[in-house]
């Protein structure tokens, strides 16, 4: 039995060490804002947070998480940061087909959260793990830029 | 879904569980962040093993200095040394190249030990390590011994240890004085293998390079310090001319191949390029002017 925290709940399931955290949140658990993109840890789209830092899920097995806390976006639905964040992902037009977004968001949040007033720099590397194919990254950078601005004003 | 095959999961929570497991199970890999690991399980056919989780493990994990040393566990990630100050004052080198390694992402998973047990030609925390004269542990369940980390490369994603034992200790010697860097070429800034990498060690004396050391990666089989180009350098007034003379020592002196990053010979002419940045940047932090 694999126990552990999934956006604050308790949750204990049987899982194969071959499943990976991926699977495990979408197929068996039904989370599926967490994204399956090139299950190699390039893209970032199965991006979450374990025990608050951005890993790429596919590359984790399920049972390493036993004890541990992960969060997806559902989990932070309430935060004020990553409400910041969204707007602007919104009001920046940040989103295109939005297969990355929460990733991406996921990304953002850990960087924001540690970084509150980052360089144009240092937000193009705290999304350098998550691949969007529709923005070129302009809108995104801006948006989260734009978060950054509102949630903690110079 | 396509699922993952070949290999059971074991998760001891000691080192000596860990090593008895490798000195008795058929076919026992250890595994670590498994970032390098993993996508290789989604080739189907590939050969059954049982994985031996480290992570579980904390006598492996932990930075600390002692009177000589800087000493570094091997499941130590690259997030946790970035943001380590005694890595970032004692081991400049390792910082910068810990600093660019794979993504966020990546870098909060992947650990050092299995940065160096991948054993990639082109592994980013290898140059540094080798110019900071690091030494490793490996262990097996009845012996323990400390070799040059140059020992543990044998090849391309091959390493000198027998299947019983684990690499279970990084260090090297703290000094004074001294000055390093990490520089690597790449075909875009984030998330990518270096196309050529190098790391430059330098103590310095006043104006004069009392030693030095440099290594290469991507260049070779293995990553490679090249004696020759320190041997260029050391005891001698440093100069810009100097520091030319090395790095063309350098280029002469790699073997590296054509891949999908980039050609042999421009890997070749990389090499210069990348090593003097290196021994440039190395030397001014040493306090050095040119």
């Amino acid at each position: 039995m694999t126990t552990f925290d999934l956006n604050g709940k308790s949750v204990a399931v049987e899982v194969k060490s071959t499943t990976t955290l991926l699977d495990l949140l979408r197929v068996q658990l039904g989370v599926t804002s967490v994204k399956k993109g090139c299950e190699q840890g390039e893209c970032g789209a199965c991006t979450v947070l374990l025990d608050g830092l951005p890993v790429t899920s596919c590359l984790i097995l399920a049972p390493q998480v036993d004890g541990r806390h992960v969060t997806s976006v559902e989990g932070l639905a309430e935060n004020p940061l990553m409400k910041e964040l969204r707007n602007a992902f919104m009001e920046n037009g940040a989103v295109q087909c939005g297969f990355c977004t929460p990733g991406m968001l996921l990304s953002s949040y850990a960087l924001l959260r540690d970084n509150p007033h980052p360089s144009e720099e240092e937000v193009r590397a705290g999304i350098e793990g998550n691949i969007c194919r529709c923005t070129g990254y302009v809108k995104i950078i801006e948006a989260i830029q734009d978060a950054a601005e509102r949630i903690a004003p110079e | 879904m396509r699922p993952l095959t070949g290999f059971e999961l074991l998760r001891p929570r000691t080192l000596v569980g860990a090593l008895e497991i490798m000195a008795t199970l058929e076919g026992a890999q250890p595994i670590a962040g498994g970032t390098d690991l993993i996508p290789t399980f989604r080739d189907l056919g590939c050969k059954h093993r049982n994985l031996v989780d480290l992570g579980l493990i904390p006598e492996l994990n932990y930075v600390f200095e002692d009177g000589r040393y800087v000493n570094i566990g091997p499941t130590t990630t690259h997030a946790q040394l970035q943001a380590t100050n005694l890595i970032r004052e004692k081991a400049q080198a390792l910082h910068d190249a810990v600093d660019v390694l794979g993504s966020v992402q990546i870098r909060n998973r992947g650990t050092i030990g299995g940065n160096l047990c991948n054993a990639s030609p082109a592994a980013d925390t290898a140059p540094p390590l080798l110019v900071l004269d690091a030494e490793v542990a490996v262990s097996s369940l009845d012996d323990s011994r400390w070799m040059s980390l140059q020992e543990l490369f044998a090849g391309p994603k091959t390493t000198t240890l027998d299947p019983d034992e684990l690499l279970t200790g990084i260090r090297f010697p703290k000094t004074e004085g001294s000055g390093s860097a990490f520089h690597r070429l790449c075909r875009r800034r984030g998330f990518t293998l270096s196309v050529v990498n190098a790391a430059a060690y330098v103590d310095r004396e006043g104006e004069t390079c009392r030693s030095v050391r440099i290594a290469l990666g991507s260049v070779a089989p293995t990553p490679v310090r090249i004696d020759e180009a320190e041997g260029e350098l050391e005891g001698k007034r440093m100069t810009e001319a100097l520091i030319d003379e090395a790095a063309e020592a350098c280029r002469e002196r790699v073997s590296p191949i054509d891949d999908v990053r980039g050609t042999a010979e421009y890997r070749r002419d990389m090499s210069a390029v990348v090593v003097r940045r290196a021994l440039r940047e190395a030397w001014r932090r040493a306090g050095g002017e040119l």
